[in-house]
């Protein structure tokens, strides 16, 4: 049992370390869509976090001595900072990017994750199209970056949870579902557009400064349109009305490649079959995808698939003084 | 910069700037018809320029499921292509049936059709890789037939130079251009699609068939497309499945700049974008990539609506 | 005589090259009912949209309690105390009706961004008093039974006095209400008069309505104003208007 765990581990520790990691973008891009906001930017501040933790654990701390790991502490200040720059970084674009609407800010956004890859492909700090390898690791095996990305994942959930039930949360779903109508409630767009945009940014930078360290390496193919798309349709399959559909999308469609590979390695299915199995998954992938869109357009999860097994509200009581008369319409 | 290399340039930019043009026409053709971007359209680019090596009778190289295969006979590359393009075409229509239009007969709303396109464009992708391999294609240079690799129109002594292909891709986007716009504005078909453009119930409550004309409008987008593919393939190889993923997203740029759903618009921001990456100094060539989507950004941020687009009213 | 709540002098908005609102000129005064009718197409919603910052206008002066709100946007103009409902109600569909009137109070809120998401004890009373204020308010409308319903699938009656209630947890000291009785019968129209009435008493409200049905508009309004053509043309008590033979033209010459 215990064998059949180190070895689970050891073959799927990178696979699950990239779920919690595809959980939490999937989170980045569903901030912003809360308050109705299609930005597909969360790659561009990955890609950013990414850069920060990989340049400063190679160039700004002194080598490690061979055979010690890289210290967690100054992860956390990679990682603090790289929420830092993403913060920043998303209120200069977010301020007059918001103002777009609709499939104007998806490309809009688009346009600014092409941006900052095609700089990171051409600056000397970013390593141009080389990128920055040789990353200290701060543990010895992958599967150990759960030490760091499960807490973060748990965090994020019970952020979630309160955000939803927050006054801020309705305001963002306000403004998700009426725009005109939320302002007349005295929600001030611009701020709450701001505010969602920044939490995808910052979560989705410290996730990229984990990732620097998890991948080892990290160029201008880790912050690309490709991901936008990987992280949208995280949300969308996942489904979109709740952040458990994020958490749940990006991890089903993280591991299905790997579940495709499983199965192609099943005995006594035909050739052709392991063959596209193992060489086509993406084909699968792709038109899953498609198909989820017509078969789930709620996404796997809504709110009334999670209500199934929500405790019944806590029976609040109206207070009965002075009910006003009303006429009996 | 001296005069010879910037009218290079110039050409070079008008060249690529038109096939941008005919490509993002792709685009705008569905956008205005259906108020939705077509991430597939992209693919279908890369599509129609596999469908066109294929045509010729070439061989595929080690790679994939149809590797060293080929048709047993060759076309000369002008058929070729419009095979290519109508195979392109074909594929449109069929995504159209088996995608969108059962996601608007459930009354899916637009973010859905997005999300089915960009997965349809994973799925071409990888059925491109999984065929014929991730190697790069190129036309034999004979596919231009016997003309000279390069035309001077200055003289010896002040030699101006453009290259043949350039020519030629200017020449048949050109043509395509002028019949799209003869098919638009005076055939009884191109009024119908500009009227379901303007409104699509009011257009079938006319006894336009929208069904059958938003077949046709993918067809034509897909056609379009896989011209442009062809094209780009001609002038620097298919350098793999996905050659039109990076050229598709360019071709967003274009018809934002010119005006979501506007014809002539997309016409200008194609040869706007193609002279903008031109004129990129060679030093700074790698910046080149950049110049579409600085362009498409700012012009986000400072006229939404693009060159040629009409300001939308927000009702209350 | 009473205070002046709100002025506006000389509004106007263009839309293109089309007046929908022609230098208009009135007083609402603390505490009345006043109405606004009008053919359709005569500016009523553009003026209610132009108070209440959804429409910048083109030129004029809006004033709330001497203070110049021209121009201001919408959620700050909200926050002044103006509430309103719209012609074609707009609901937050996909929450319920709870959610939607606890949207309303939005602005009562006392604790901030971060609080509000970490869940300290101050946001947790906060959010305690929120819900039951939006059960109160509720049961007001008669829609405490219905509270967690998604506010799309009400009826339309029901959606429209989920609005008001929506509206009322503002805490708003001027209400608009834009066509509040649509679709309803006149015995329907004669409950939501009283109720109108009630709530003024209840709230301290002055309140500024857009109505079609003159009979309702006469019993109910203390003053009314005409507009047609996005002109002015009548301003006064129900009878004055009724009698001004440039109403008569109007409503007559249709």
């Amino acid at each position: 049992m215990i064998e059949f765990l180190t070895n689970f581990l050891s073959t799927y520790g990178f696979l699950i370390v990239s779920m919690t990691f595809s959980a939490m973008l999937a989170l980045s891009l569903y901030l912003p869509l809360m308050t109705g906001q299609l930005s597909l930017a969360s790659p561009g501040f990955y890609a950013l976090g990414g850069y920060i933790a990989a340049w400063m654990s190679t160039e700004l701390y002194p080598p490690l001595a061979t055979g010690t790991t890289f210290p967690i502490p100054s992860l956390f200040v990679e990682m603090l900072i790289a929420a830092v720059a993403c913060a920043i970084l998303a209120l200069l674009v977010g301020v007059p990017a918001l103002r777009l609407r609709g499939i104007y800010l998806a490309l809009a956004t688009i346009a600014f994750v092409e941006v900052l890859r095609v700089l990171s492909l051409n600056l000397d700090v970013t390593g141009k199209a080389i990128g920055i390898f040789n990353i200290p690791q701060p543990f010895v095996t992958k599967i150990e970056y759960l030490y760091i990305s499960l807490p973060m994942l748990i965090v994020c959930i019970i952020f979630m949870y309160r955000l939803e039930r927050s006054r801020v949360g309705r305001a963002f779903r306000a403004l998700r579902e009426d725009e005109l109508a939320a302002t007349a409630m005295g929600i001030n767009p611009t701020y709450y557009k701001v505010l969602a945009f920044m939490m995808g940014a910052i979560l989705a930078g410290m996730v990229g400064a984990v990732s620097a360290h998890f991948l080892n390496t990290w160029n201008a193919r880790q912050g690309t349109f490709d991901l936008s798309i990987l992280v949208l349709a995280y949300v969308i399959i996942g489904g979109s009305r709740t952040f458990w559909g994020s958490i749940v999308g990006g991890m089903l469609l993280t591991a299905l490649p790997e579940v495709l590979r499983a199965v192609a390695g099943i005995q006594g299915l035909p050739p052709f079959l392991t063959g596209f199995l193992t060489e086509g998954r993406l084909i699968i992938y792709g038109f899953l995808i498609a198909l989820g869109t017509l078969f789930f357009p709620q996404g796997l999860i809504t709110p009334e698939f999670l209500r199934r097994f929500a405790r019944p509200p806590k029976a609040s009581t109206p207070t009965k003084s002075k009910p006003l008369q009303t006429p009996s319409t | 910069m001296n005069i010879a290399l910037f009218f290079q340039q110039i050409a070079n930019g008008l060249a690529i700037g038109s096939v941008y043009a005919i490509f993002a026409l792709g685009y705008t053709l569905i956008f205005s018809i259906l108020g939705i971007i077509n991430f597939a359209h992209g693919a279908v680019f890369t599509l129609g320029a596999y469908f066109t090596y294929t045509f010729m009778g070439l061989a595929f190289g080690f790679n994939g499921l149809l590797a060293q295969q080929k048709l047993p006979f060759g076309l000369p590359f002008p058929i070729a292509l419009v095979l290519g393009g109508l195979a392109a075409g074909a594929i449109g229509v069929l995504i159209e049936r088996a995608f969108f239009r059962p996601l608007r007969m459930r009354g899916g709303d637009s973010l859905l059709t997005l999300v089915s396109s960009l997965g349809i464009a994973v799925a071409i992708v990888n059925i491109i890789q999984y065929l014929v391999g991730a190697e790069a294609y190129a036309y034999p240079m004979s596919a231009l037939g016997g003309l000279p690799p390069s035309v001077n129109f200055g003289t010896p002594e002040s030699p101006l130079i453009v290259r043949t292909v350039q020519i030629v891709i200017f020449a048949v986007s050109m043509i395509i251009l002028a019949g799209l716009t003869y098919l638009i504005n005076a055939t009884r078909t191109g009024k119908a699609l500009r009227a379901v453009a303007e409104d699509a119930t009011t257009a079938s409550l006319l006894g336009i068939n929208t069904d059958r004309l938003i077949m046709f409008t993918f067809f034509l987008s897909g056609f379009v497309g896989g011209i442009a593919g062809t094209l780009v393939g001609l002038s620097v190889t298919v350098t793999g499945p996905y050659f039109g993923i990076a050229f598709g997203l360019k071709g967003l740029a274009v018809i934002v700049l010119g005006g979501l759903g506007s014809i002539p618009g997309a016409v200008i921001g194609g040869l706007v974008i193609g002279l903008a990456e031109a004129l990129v100094p060679s030093q700074s060539s790698a910046l080149k990539e950049a110049v579409a989507f600085a362009i498409l950004f700012v012009i986000l941020l400072v006229r939404p609506q693009g060159i040629m687009g009409r300001v939308q009213v927000q009702k209350v | 005589m009473s205070n002046v709540v709100l002025q506006a002098s000389k509004l106007t908005r263009m839309f293109g090259g089309l007046c929908a609102v022609n230098e208009v000129s009135f007083d609402v005064l603390e505490g009345e009912i006043f109405g606004l009718i009008g053919p359709n197409g005569a500016g009523k919603t553009t003026l209610f949209n132009l108070v209440t910052g959804m429409t910048p206008p083109t030129s004029g002066r809006l004033t709330y309690r001497g203070q110049n709100i021209t121009g201001l946007r919408a959620h700050r103009i909200a926050a002044l105390g103006i509430a309103r409902t719209f012609q074609n109600i707009r609901l937050f569909g996909n929450l319920s009706a709870l959610e939607n009137v606890m949207i309303g109070q939005h602005l009562s809120a006392t604790t901030n961004t971060v609080s509000s998401i970490v869940g300290l004890p101050a946001s947790r009373r906060e959010e305690n008093k929120t819900r039951d204020r939006a059960y109160e308010l509720l049961e007001m409308v008669n829609l405490l039974s219905k509270a967690d319903d998604k506010a799309r699938n009400f009826a339309y009656g029901d959606q429209r006095r989920l609005e008001i209630a929506r509206a009322l947890a503002l805490n708003p000291q001027l209400l608009l209400l834009d066509e509040p009785g649509a679709g309803m019968n006149p015995n329907e129209k004669a409950e939501l008069s009283t109720f109108i009435r009630q709530m003024r008493q209840q709230f301290n409200l002055t309140i500024v309505l857009i109505e079609h049905h003159v009979p309702m508009v006469m019993g109910l309004c203390d003053r009314i104003a005409v507009l047609n053509f996005g002109l002015l043309i009548a301003l006064g008590n129900p009878a004055q208007v009724q009698n001004d033979p440039a109403v008569i033209e109007a409503y007559l010459g249709d």
